[in-house]
């Protein structure tokens, strides 16, 4: 039972013996030539700048510079605060006025 | 117009050479793509696709193997390739399929009829292509190179850089798969 089972598969396996090359279909060099020309014009410079993967990659890539620089001034604003804030309480503590001028100082004499 | 002659007058872009390629190698071409993704428009595409990659890519060809190996090499990875596209594309079509907007034919492929093989055996080769289709790739270009293109061991064994036992064993470990598949199909049936 096995072996008529074996059989049959290795008939079926050995079905391809004596098979003869497949040949291409007509006017395949034709179809070649255009398909050769059809690729050479589709990888001109302004084509492939034009296609809307890079088009999409542009327009995120200014957006993404915009935030960078964005988030870069807003940290630059807190920091400027933070130093304000610094020296006003050091100016408090060691009593020293704002308007420190030496005019005010000849002023006063 | 021996091979090197041939390969200086692809180097130079002489269109003469390029056209004597291609009528000396497309079937040989076109028969191996045919056997690996069992259909003709694939087969035809993928031919295309490996004579405009030599044009393109003469001027890498070192010449340390035949130029017969080197297209049959481009003509088993792209038609690998496009077999890999076809399976991703199966499953993103699925995934489309899901969301409901997907504009793919929901049937499988119909049986390959190879236009080579005998009449008498014609049933027998479509039910072996059925099979051919699962085996592991290694395995199925070993398999198509031998019995399609009747490529002995040596010269597989230079096509996919392996050495000739790795080849006797690719072979016999596709035969086995064949015969468990196409035994397993026999009990359904």
């Amino acid at each position: 039972m096995n072996n008529g089972k074996n059989n049959k598969a290795d008939e079926i396996i050995d079905s391809l013996d004596g098979i003869k090359r497949a040949a291409v279909p007509d006017f395949f060099y034709t179809r070649l030539l255009a398909r050769m020309q059809k690729k050479e014009h589709e990888s001109s410079p302004q084509n492939w700048m034009l296609r809307p993967v890079y088009i999409i990659a542009g327009l995120i890539l200014i957006l993404a510079v915009n935030i960078v620089v964005f988030l870069n001034n807003s940290d630059e604003t807190t920091l400027a605060d933070e130093n304000d804030t610094l020296q006003q309480s050091i100016a408090s503590e060691y009593s020293i006025a704002d308007n420190n001028s030496i005019y005010d100082l000849n002023q006063d004499r | 117009m021996n091979e090197q002659e041939l390969i200086q007058g692809l180097r130079s872009g002489n269109e003469t050479a390029f056209k004597y390629l291609v009528d000396t190698y497309q079937d040989r071409v076109y028969n191996t793509a045919l056997g690996i993704v069992q259909n003709a428009e694939d087969a035809e595409d993928v031919a295309q696709e490996v004579f405009i990659q030599v044009y393109r890519s003469i001027h890498s060809f070192k010449g340390e193997s035949k130029l017969s190996t080197w297209l049959y090499r481009i003509a088993t990875t792209r038609a690998l390739d496009l077999l890999r596209n076809r399976k991703s594309k199966k499953r993103f079509g699925f995934i489309q399929r899901l969301f409901g907007d997907s504009n793919e034919p929901e049937f499988e492929l119909p049986d390959f009829n190879h236009p080579g093989v005998m009449l008498d055996k014609k049933e027998n080769a479509a039910l072996l292509f059925k099979s051919i289709v699962q085996l592991p790739e290694n395995q199925k270009l070993a398999f198509v190179l031998h019995k399609m293109e009747g490529l002995s061991y040596q010269e597989i064994s230079e096509v996919l850089k392996i050495s000739i036992p790795a080849v006797e064993s690719l072979m016999h470990r596709a035969k086995q798969n064949l015969r468990k598949m196409l035994e397993k199909k026999g009990d359904r049936q």
